[in-house]
């Protein structure tokens, strides 16, 4: 099987780039990127509230990605782990698909979010799940290689900040002219008889002999100063105003002047470099100096994320396994802070990376609503299920270290990939059509289906779930709180049944966490009917009654999506229900709303708080 | 005398088990040889360090974290109120993990002279060693911090893979409780199960099958047991069926047969048969030793004999779990000891160092700093911070000079013992020797500046110099009394510093916080009922347009200062108190009056412009800086903390005043000071500064 042979088939195939051969490997990368026909990636990172990340409780389990979560509920829940943790590998796959063949070029990048520039960025700081940091360890992740040797990088928001409050010196565009004053025509009669007489004093060969006093002298002058080996004067100057008039007149009295902008720490323009080039030929070697010199800086200043930006601009289709995850984090990483809802954020996504295919997604295609919780689970099944031989093809490294195998996971997404595409026939964009039996990849593209948990692994070996999945509408969920600590959800069913209409009809009731439990009708309208009487006092008495004077609370879904919108997550899910409770007192459209969306409900997914 | 330097000391012969190494300051700072604990060597190391500090005179500690302020906005400002300056210690100490401590235990030897030091360097990591919530299963990272830490070649692989895990005393508590209600739960459980479902959900003809199959071989397994004798059927079924799954075996001195090679589905089935066909056998679901799952079929020949093994097993599980959770204390043993020593702990500017070994080890931190400060002071009666004692003594503050007051440079200047080109003083230096007590070197390293245990060691020396200053002696032939109750250090013992730059100390003997009387304060005395809170401004909003602003409408010397948090949130001390309530009504009223053309043309208008500004008094501040979020930016953090209004209304202004008051208004004067400031402080105080040369 390909994930048990994978290390050791693997092993030393994934390039492992870190800060010290970054820029070297970045050309190779670009050509890879952009001859290949799909990009598979792969992250490591600090902690997440995702689906697939371990069964140990939580201090808030219900911050995870659940089955009561619809797609807007579980972006929200991405969005918070990704704000909150931190990347530290980020392995891609540029790969050529040719029949069964595979051609793979893997890289796995070592990432720190390094304050190179001093100025809070990437992050202040992050967080870190003990149990995620241990599960790396156990793998013999070399954290110290990652926080001394990482790479840093800067997202495209944080670039454009960066610039703003830590500039370098470079060419500017001259804008249109704007009107000029008369203390303008002053400004610029000064500084032209100031830029032509330094200009003229540099051109005359008879003074080249004079001594080192009458040099300096002149230096001193007509403040002249050298830029590498060219002469060059500095013009002070106050506005960006002042910066354009410079910039004109300089461009009047010579073709050979190169003017350059010079900020000072805070931003503000301080001056103009006027430099003196000797001819056309060393004036465009300045300039493609000066060139290479901002390219070079600006390729510091956003790191890693270079690679990003040249995905972006191949517009291949991007292979992921938990694609709401990985990208909510890309996102926040490498774009801008992400927007408050799914819809957004997915517009947002689309301008930076147009196909994004969901490995999870794919596998509905291939059996309806089946689900692996991993990818070696995944792969398995399609050993198991179908006939689609893969021949993976890497080839090997000219510097590869061979025991190092991070960031392998890209690999097997990659295979995964291959298989599934045997079955799918996803045809890249450029490619055409073979027949009708292919599609296209946008046709698949950009359908996150997000990856909910259970607090319970099964331990079936095949790690894959049996077709229990339901479709619930969120009209039928009910959430409950303010009953016993510590009671299980048998118990607290228990309680529940008839004691009202609603609770002697089929109805599950499963637990949130520990102050929380959720309860699903399958009677149309019952939640209506159960949250309409307990507003309204006309319980009568009974068991139902006990438990409401004892505390027994209950809201409709939108409550429930109302503190994710919020994002109340330090808290136990009762008390942020509470809260919302509280603020929209007098808001009944708060506790029932009619359109609904629907959640994936699946009954074996036992929150089981008394497994210790 | 001829001192010998060991640096790497390793010698040939390791037949000597105590070797004494004199040591010397060098300027690199390092070449200490201590005892580098990891889980491997813990519970060695931990018996020789209990020995050590029971005969110890003192023990020096230090921490080392993994980041020290959440946020730009929670670092400590010189004004700070004091119930806002422990809010801030005590998001720090909550958030960030401890990854490294420094113990090291000082004795002193009087038949040689000297001090013998002990230094440790524990690695610690708050790693998920019992299946429920651990320690701390998530804490933050500074970047910054974690930068330094890899500057100081602080070793991160050591921590994560090889680290020492622990649990407070409320979290074993909780642990334990958790354990004996699920214990009680499981064991009336297991006794009345009979009313449960016992409809078999068929779902497939495969289960069907399985079933049945199963049902057939359990009925021939016990009969074969009650024909016969147990041990004839053993000894047969050994010869006769060789069925794979069916070995009987014998648990708690009863017939059993292990399950192996069934998947979870199936095995719910098994339980499902043996409860509804087969009174007398019962499934067992035990955890064995390891973390492997055992599940077996025993046979029980009563109903009384099935809930006596029911408890047995129930009992052997609690048990095993009960000692896993005790294993899990982990470095807490080393907390613990200290306590119950009651030995006087010396730390340098470690009140946030106190904090974090609260909060892991004791439990949360209580809300209030005086609360905090007596539970400390019970469990340690005696604390000395060495920065406090180098600022206050007047012998000290003339040795130390105009010098630095950081630990490394008042190690090198206070302990130049033996470092050959310092000149020889007046002054006697204390001598120190380093003790190993082992054969196996692999765990001694050599200290390094920024690693805690030498940070440690470091303190405990410039103690111990300080307390010869002081006029402490230390004589050859006579052993030390009770530091701890020596009058020479009495005016220092448990003074500790709030924060770098409060300019007050807190004893924590009463828990009572007062001005530092030789503290040189750079801004004037903050008065917190003339202070208003505003964020959410427009970005472009320097100090001098706020304070112009809000000039136009109160006067020109309406504002006395103004603090930017952020470049989203400031504090404005107006110079009369009712400024405050003005502000905040005006501001209610020019809102509330959105498109009025008073409100457009009104002075504050360009402040309230994008609709987002925000404004309250200080305590607003105070709630916002408890609340549990830590966003990067004040104003996202306001919103985190649930605050939903834009201007708090006149009447609950004054409510909160009364509440919170009596810590308003404390007056400080001071000297001077010398410290010095990170980055970001610099450019918060450089726009203070730059306001008030505005003026």
């Amino acid at each position: 099987m390909a994930s048990n042979g994978g290390k050791r088939r693997w092993s030393g195939a994934v390039k492992q780039v870190t800060k010290s051969n970054f820029s070297a490997a970045l050309e190779q990368i670009k050509k890879h990127i952009n001859d290949s026909d799909f990009i598979a990636i792969s992250t490591q990172k600090t902690g997440d509230f995702s689906g697939s990340s371990s069964t140990s409780s939580h201090r808030h389990p219900w911050r995870r990605v659940l089955p009561i979560d619809t797609q807007e509920t579980a972006y929200l829940k991405a969005k918070h782990a990704a704000e909150r943790f931190e990347l530290l590998q980020f392995a891609i796959c540029p790969f050529r698909l040719n029949g069964s063949k595979v051609l793979a070029h893997p890289y796995n990048f070592h990432l720190f979010p390094r304050d190179e520039l001093n100025l809070g960025m990437p992050s202040y700081s992050f967080s870190c799940q003990s149990s995620f940091l241990t599960s790396m360890a156990r793998e013999g992740f070399d954290f110290n290689a990652c926080i001394y040797d990482g790479i840093t990088y800067l997202s495209r928001a944080q670039e454009s900040m960066a610039r703003d409050r830590n500039p370098v010196a470079r060419l500017r565009p001259l804008t249109s002219p704007s009107p000029q004053s008369v203390a303008d025509s002053v400004f610029m009669g000064r500084i032209k008889s100031r830029v032509e007489n330094w200009w003229k004093a540099c051109k005359d060969p008879g003074k080249a002999t004079d001594d080192s006093l009458v040099l300096s002298l002149r230096k001193l002058i007509l403040g002249s100063e050298l830029y590498g080996s060219r002469p060059c004067l500095s013009i002070d100057v106050c506005s960006d105003h002042q910066v354009q008039l410079v910039l004109v007149i300089v461009g009047q009295i010579c073709d050979d002047l190169v003017p350059i902008v010079v900020p000072d720490n805070r931003g503000e323009v301080k001056a103009v470099r006027v430099i003196l080039t000797s001819s056309k030929e060393d004036k465009n070697l300045l300039l493609s100096a000066i060139q290479s010199q901002e390219e070079e800086a600006d390729l510091k200043v956003r790191g890693f994320r270079e690679v990003l930006d040249v995905i972006s601009r191949s517009h291949k289709p991007i292979v992921a396994y938990n694609c709401l995850h990985d990208f909510t984090f890309i996102h926040s990483k490498f774009i801008a802070p992400l927007p408050p809802s799914m819809a957004e954020f997915m517009c947002s996504l689309r301008l930076a990376f147009s196909e994004v295919l969901d490995i999870n997604h794919l596998l509905k295609e291939i059996g309806p609503l089946r689900k692996a919780n991993n990818v070696p689970a995944a792969l398995s099944y399609l050993k198991r299920q179908f006939f689609t031989p893969v021949e993976l093809e890497i080839p090997p490294q000219v510097d590869s270290n061979t025991d190092k195998h991070h960031g392998h996971n890209v690999l097997r997404i990659t295979y995964l990939f291959a298989k599934l595409n045997c079955l799918l026939k996803i045809i890249p964009g450029h490619q055409p059509a073979l027949g009708q039996y292919t599609r296209e990849v946008g046709d698949c593209a950009n359908i996150f289906y997000p990856c909910s948990t259970t607090l319970q692994e099964s331990d079936d070996e095949d790690g894959f779930q049996t077709d229990k999945f339901k479709k619930v509408g969120t009209n039928n969920v009910v959430l409950l709180w303010g009953f016993n600590a510590g009671i299980f959800a048998s118990g607290l069913k228990r309680q529940l049944h008839g004691s009202h209409t609603v609770f002697f009809d089929d109805f599950e009731v499963q637990l949130v966490d520990r102050t929380c439990a959720i309860v699903v009708f399958h009677v149309p309208g019952s939640a209506e009917n159960l949250l309409e009487d307990m507003r309204s006092g006309s319980i009568g008495s009974g068991s139902l009654n006990d438990l409401i004077s004892d505390g027994l609370k209950a809201a409709g879904y939108e409550t429930y999506k109302k503190v994710c919108r919020m994002g109340l997550w330090e808290t136990d899910l009762a008390e942020a229900l509470e809260m919302v409770l509280q603020e929209h007192a007098n808001d009944l459209s708060m506790t029932f709303r009619k359109d609904a969306s629907e959640i994936y409900w699946n009954s074996d997914l036992m929150i089981d708080l008394s497994d210790i | 005398m001829i001192r010998q330097w060991l640096l790497w000391a390793v010698p040939k012969t390791l037949t000597l088990v105590r070797r004494y190494r004199p040591f010397s300051s060098s300027s690199s700072g390092g070449g200490v040889v201590m005892k580098r604990v990891t889980r491997a060597n813990f519970e060695s190391a931990l018996e020789g360090l209990r020995a050590q500090v029971q005969e110890a005179d003192f023990v020096a500690i230090d921490l080392e974290m993994t980041g020290v302020t959440s946020a730009p906005w929670r670092e400590c400002f010189e004004f700070d109120r004091a119930d806002v300056r422990y809010l801030k210690v005590k998001d720090s100490a909550e958030k960030f993990a401890v990854v490294q401590i420094g113990v090291c235990p000082f004795r002193w030897d009087p038949s040689r002279g000297s001090f013998l030091a002990y230094p440790h360097n524990f690695f610690i990591f708050p790693r998920k060693e019992l299946p429920f919530d651990g320690p701390s299963h998530e804490f933050l990272c500074q970047t910054t911090s974690m930068n330094f830490l890899a500057k100081y070649q602080f070793d991160f692989n050591t921590c994560i893979h090889e680290g020492i895990s622990y649990l407070s005393r409320v979290q074993e508590a909780e642990a334990l409780n958790k354990l004996s209600s699920a214990y009680e739960n499981e064991l009336t459980n297991s006794i009345n199960t009979s009313g449960e479902n016992l409809e078999i959900p068929i779902v497939s003809t495969a289960d069907l099958l399985f079933t049945e199959r199963i049902k057939n071989k359990f009925h021939e397994w016990r009969n074969r047991i009650t024909e016969s004798s147990c041990a004839e059927c053993y000894v047969k079924e050994k010869t006769e069926h060789v069925m794979t799954q069916f070995q009987t075996i014998f648990f708690k001195m009863r017939p059993a047969v292990t399950l192996n090679g069934f998947n979870s589905h199936q095995m719910k089935l098994i339980q499902l048969v043996l409860r509804k066909h087969f009174k007398d056998l019962v499934f067992i679901h035990a955890q064995g030793e390891e973390v492997m799952l055992e599940r077996k079929v025993v046979y029980t020949d009563s109903e009384e004999d099935k809930a006596l093994l029911m408890r047995e097993v129930l009992e052997d599980l609690h048990r095993s779990k009960e000692a896993r959770v005790r294993s899990a204390v982990g470095f807490r043993h080393v907390i613990d000891f200290l306590v119950s020593e009651q030995k006087l702990i010396v730390g340098h500017n470690c009140l946030l160092d106190i904090a974090h070994v609260y909060s892991k080890f004791f439990g949360p931190l209580p809300s209030s700093m005086m609360e905090f400060a007596l539970s400390i002071h019970e469990n340690f009666p005696n604390i000395v911070d060495t920065k406090h004692l180098l600022n206050s003594s007047h012998v000290l503050q003339y040795l130390m000079k105009k010098n630095s007051k950081s630990l490394s440079s008042a190690f090198s200047l206070l302990c130049p013992e033996a470092s050959s080109d310092s000149p020889k003083s007046a002054h006697s230096y204390v001598k120190f020797e380093v003790q190993t007590d082992e054969t196996g070197l692999s765990n001694w390293t050599s200290g390094a500046k920024h690693e805690a245990g030498y940070d440690a060691f470091m303190t405990g020396c410039v103690f111990a110099q300080a307390c010869a200053h002081l006029g402490i002696k230390f004589d050859l032939d006579s052993p030390l009394t009770n530091l701890a109750t020596n009058d020479k250090l009495q005016g220092y013992i448990n003074h500790l510093y709030p924060s770098w730059n409060s300019g007050t100390v807190i004893d924590l003997s009463t828990g009572f916080e007062k001005a530092e009387s030789n503290y040189k304060r750079k801004y004037p005395t903050v008065l917190f009922s003339k202070v208003v809170l505003i964020w959410g401004f427009p970005s472009k909003f320097k100090p001098k347009d706020l304070k112009d602003c809000i000039s136009k409408v109160f006067g020109a010397g309406s504002v006395t200062s103004i603090f930017f948090l952020d470049y989203t949130a400031s504090l404005v001390q107006f110079s009369k108190e009712e400024y405050v309530n003005d502000f905040l009504m005006l501001k209610d009223i020019l809102e509330r009056n959105d498109n009025d053309p008073i409100s457009v043309l009104h002075p504050l208008a360009e402040l309230l412009d994008g609709g987002n500004t925000h404004a309250a008094d200080y305590d607003t501040y105070r709630q916002i800086c408890s609340a549990p979020a830590s966003k990067v930016l004040f104003a996202d953090q306001a919103e985190a903390a649930g605050i939903r209004w834009k201007t708090l209304a006149g009447c609950q202004n004054s409510e909160a005043w009364e509440a919170t008051s009596m810590n308003g208004s404390s007056t400080f004067t001071g000297v001077r000071s010398h410290e010095l400031p990170n980055t970001h402080q610099v450019s918060c105080e450089d726009i203070l500064d730059s306001l008030y040369a505005a003026r």
